[in-house]
């Protein structure tokens, strides 16, 4: 699996073979606080670049995290439907959103010091 | 660093990891443990909060006559050591600030939102009250909960519900903000790290004004800028209970006539039990009456949306329907309390 990068949106993704896996950084959940309903997308859904992928409802605000690349979603973690709040626990483990097959790579994320300069 | 107010625990408030943000001109503490978990603390057991942010004026209760002219609620009859929540109102009947008066043997205080602090001075002003803005030399933490009276017995006379009492330096109210049973201290700065040691004695944790706001609007209450600004009265906010002043006050005329027509603005409750929260500014129509989300989250005890929609007119259903970002969503409008 490729290392985790970042996107200027704070999303997060890995890329393992033709599958790329999505979510929010730590410092994205950090800001908007408890999370409280997750949207996800269904399965077979296409997204391009930047197309608002997933809908995050927190007590501070909302938020919506955008595909890192043109992609069609092959699984969504059902888990955060019941307990969104693993996003707040553990947002680049257990709190992933979506598993997607990439339609085309682009592979241009910040790696984690550049996102982390980026943040400061 | 900023031109930022900060309260006299605010070192405190770093050293407990709270997520600190920009309220009404002053760093505040949003949240230290999480919003969620911090709002069930109150709503099970007890928590405090500092809000020294609110600004604190010390009113001549000789002048209760003036000050009675300012607002829409009876105040000459106030016996000693009550409280009293009322609303400052313009001319035309809206709303200045809602404020809480605290009644003392040797005292008169009112406590006003921290934004409209400098709305008040200049109001009280105009109409030559004198005053003393204590502010700064004080700090106010409201200790709120279930468990938060037997927990402070120990150690205060616990007054009645709206009713004050002091110890000492210290002068305290049994009132609030979220809907709980509790008391509102107001502290001399030099003595509120020994108060908060005391309270953390007691297992009473700080909460943030996130957990604050959550906690307000599940008890229905209004928060100045939101469901009560400038350009609505108190009448229009639901706020009609506290139209109880006989004499000639400023807005008395539009009030009066806003409860004899009906003919006004209309603040309704809402409940949509959905996964998008309709938020401030969110537009809502009920039939074909338009209106206006002031604001909206998530109940923590309900588990879904809550908030308050203002109306330009009377709903004629109770059926509401938002527009959430494009998406068209239908809620309800609800009469009785969100927590039963």
């Amino acid at each position: 699996m490729s290392e985790t990068k970042y996107l200027k949106t704070h999303e997060w993704y890995k890329i393992e073979e033709n599958v790329i896996t999505v979510g929010i950084s730590d410092f994205a959940q950090g800001e908007l606080g408890d999370i409280v309903f997750v949207t996800l997308p269904q399965v077979g859904q296409e997204f391009s670049k930047g197309d608002p992928m997933v809908e995050v409802e927190a007590t501070k605000t909302v938020a919506e995290a955008y595909a890192p690349m043109n992609c069609k979603i092959i699984e969504v973690n059902s888990s955060l439907d019941v307990e969104p709040e693993i996003i707040n626990n553990d947002p680049v483990g257990d709190g992933w959103m979506v598993k997607a097959e990439i339609l085309d790579l682009d592979d241009t994320g910040m790696s984690y010091p550049e996102y982390e300069s980026f943040i400061s | 660093m900023s031109d930022l107010n900060t309260t006299k625990l605010f070192e405190y408030h770093n050293t407990k990891g709270a997520k600190i943000i920009n309220f009404a001109g002053w760093s505040m503490p949003f949240s230290y443990e999480g919003t969620l978990k911090e709002h069930q603390s109150v709503r099970t057991n007890a928590g405090f909060f500092d809000v020294s942010h609110m600004g604190r004026i010390e009113l001549q209760y000789e002048q209760i006559k003036e000050i009675s002219n300012l607002i829409c609620s009876e105040i000459i009859s106030l016996p000693n050591n009550k409280a009293l929540y009322t609303i400052f109102t313009h001319e035309n009947g809206n709303a200045i600030d809602d404020v809480i008066f605290w009644k003392f043997e040797n005292r008169f205080v009112l406590i006003c939102n921290a934004s409209n602090t400098k709305k008040i001075e200049d109001h009280l002003n105009v109409n030559s009250i004198h005053f003393q803005n204590i502010t700064e030399n004080t700090s106010l933490i409201a200790v709120q909960g279930p468990t938060a009276i037997d927990k402070l017995s120990e150690s205060f006379t616990i007054p009645e519900n709206f009713h004050t009492y002091s110890k000492d330096d210290i002068y305290y109210a049994r009132t609030g903000y979220t809907g709980e049973d509790g008391i509102e201290f107001m502290i001399p700065n030099n003595r509120v790290d020994e108060f908060i040691n005391y309270l953390e004695n007691l297992s009473i944790h700080p909460c943030g004004l996130g957990a604050r706001d959550t906690l307000r609007l599940e008890a229905s209450l209004p928060l100045y800028g939101f469901e009560l600004t400038d350009l609505i009265s108190p009448v229009e906010a639901g706020l009609k209970w506290t139209v109880t002043n006989s004499t000639n006050y400023k807005g008395k005329e539009t009030l009066d006539q806003q409860i004899s027509t009906g003919d006004r603005k209309y603040l309704k409750k809402f409940i949509y039990k959905g996964k998008q929260i309709p938020r401030t500014g969110t537009i809502a129509k009920s039939g074909d009456v338009n209106g206006l989300v002031t604001s909206g989250n998530i109940s923590p005890v309900l588990e879904h949306p809550i908030g308050f929609v203002l109306f330009d007119s009377k709903p004629p259903t109770d059926l509401v329907e938002f527009d959430i970002r494009g998406n068209l969503v239908e809620g309800n409008l609800i009469s009785k309390r969100f927590l039963s």
